[in-house]
């Protein structure tokens, strides 16, 4: 990792809480499992509002209906996986700090929940004409193929990042 | 059983997952692979569960929801079977002997138990709560046994990763 990023994550890992915290060996892999347990509701919602948007018959609801539906319960997710990635950089921070599909992550993540943003807001704005019609618009579909790739993308890196080659 | 599953481990297949002939992504490709399948099995599941909690989804039909959602389901347990199967070819004993692991499919028993007596008990009557809130208190029950079970399965899961 560069000087600076190596920097911070010794002064990170020498502050008092993440010390103590580094002591507790069951905070990490704790938080990791809630940290899936909210990927699932992100990928899962992603999912079924994607395969909606490309055609796929997969409920009864409209992508208005769906995006209403399950847009809060992806922000609180985002919420909680935020928290627990932080408090895990807070214990570990070299092991994330020190790797490339970290950062990469990261990036990924500012894409798709701005992406994701400005869909929820358009859909939001224009429900009426959303829920009316037949088909989804072309940007649409881009934008549900496209997210659907970063989340799984995400995903891999997020698997990758401790990944030493053991 | 130590006979079959050391024979299991020294195959090629589990030669090859164990990346001793070169390949040294595919047990991290099988891991991520299982990781997506596990988020749509839990995310589909935790949304049938959430309705018969009342908490979730509360303008839809449990049956409607069910039938939407559960093939995924499926699909994607299928999917996390076959990949969790090939991961365990690689160590056969070493995951056998590990508590999470056994942990792990003592929950998913127990969940596949719930979902049974769910099955045949309070949704053979769905008709007659199918709409409405609050749902029977044995749905209730159901739904809360099976939340809390897939999260186990989740957590321990998890931590086999810790510990072997």
């Amino acid at each position: 990792m560069t000087a600076n990023a190596h920097q911070w994550a010794l002064w990170i890992s020498h502050t008092p809480l993440s010390v103590w915290l580094q002591h507790k060996v069951w905070v990490v892999p704790t938080s990791q499992s809630i940290h899936i347990v909210s990927v699932s509701v992100v990928f899962a919602s992603a999912l079924l509002i994607s395969l909606r948007i490309l055609g796929l018959r997969v409920s009864g609801r409209t992508v208005g209906q769906l995006v209403q539906q399950l847009s809060p319960w992806m922000y609180a997710a985002l919420a909680v996986l935020l928290a627990t990635g932080a408090l895990q950089t807070l214990i570990e921070p070299r092991r994330q700090f020190g790797a490339r599909v970290f950062w990469i992550k990261m990036a990924l993540i500012v894409i798709v929940v701005l992406l994701t943003t400005f869909f929820v807001r358009a859909v939001t704005r224009d429900a009426h004409r959303w829920d009316s019609r037949a088909e989804s618009p072309p940007m649409a579909k881009l934008f549900a193929v496209v997210s659907l790739a970063l989340w799984v993308g995400i995903i891999y890196c997020g698997r990758f990042i401790g990944y030493t080659g053991t | 059983m130590n006979e079959f599953l050391t024979s299991l481990q020294s195959s090629a297949l589990g030669m090859a997952i164990r990346g001793e002939t070169g390949w040294d992504y595919l047990f991290p490709n099988l891991e991520t692979l299982h990781v997506l399948s596990l988020t749509v099995v839990f995310g589909s599941i935790l949304m049938v569960d959430l309705r018969l909690l009342g908490l979730a989804e509360r303008s839809r039909t449990v049956t409607k929801l069910a039938a939407e959602v559960l093939p995924y389901t499926w699909i994607a347990f299928a999917c996390a079977a076959a990949t969790g199967s090939l991961m365990f070819i690689s160590k056969p004993s070493t995951y056998i002997h590990n508590l999470d692991f056994q942990l792990k499919f003592l929950c998913m028993l127990l969940a596949g138990i719930n979902m049974f007596v769910f099955h045949f008990g309070a949704y053979r009557r769905v008709q007659d709560w199918d709409a409405q809130l609050p749902t029977p208190a044995a749905a209730k029950l159901s739904g809360a046994i099976s939340l809390l079970l897939w999260t186990g399965v989740i957590f321990f899961g998890r931590w086999i990763g810790f510990t072997t």
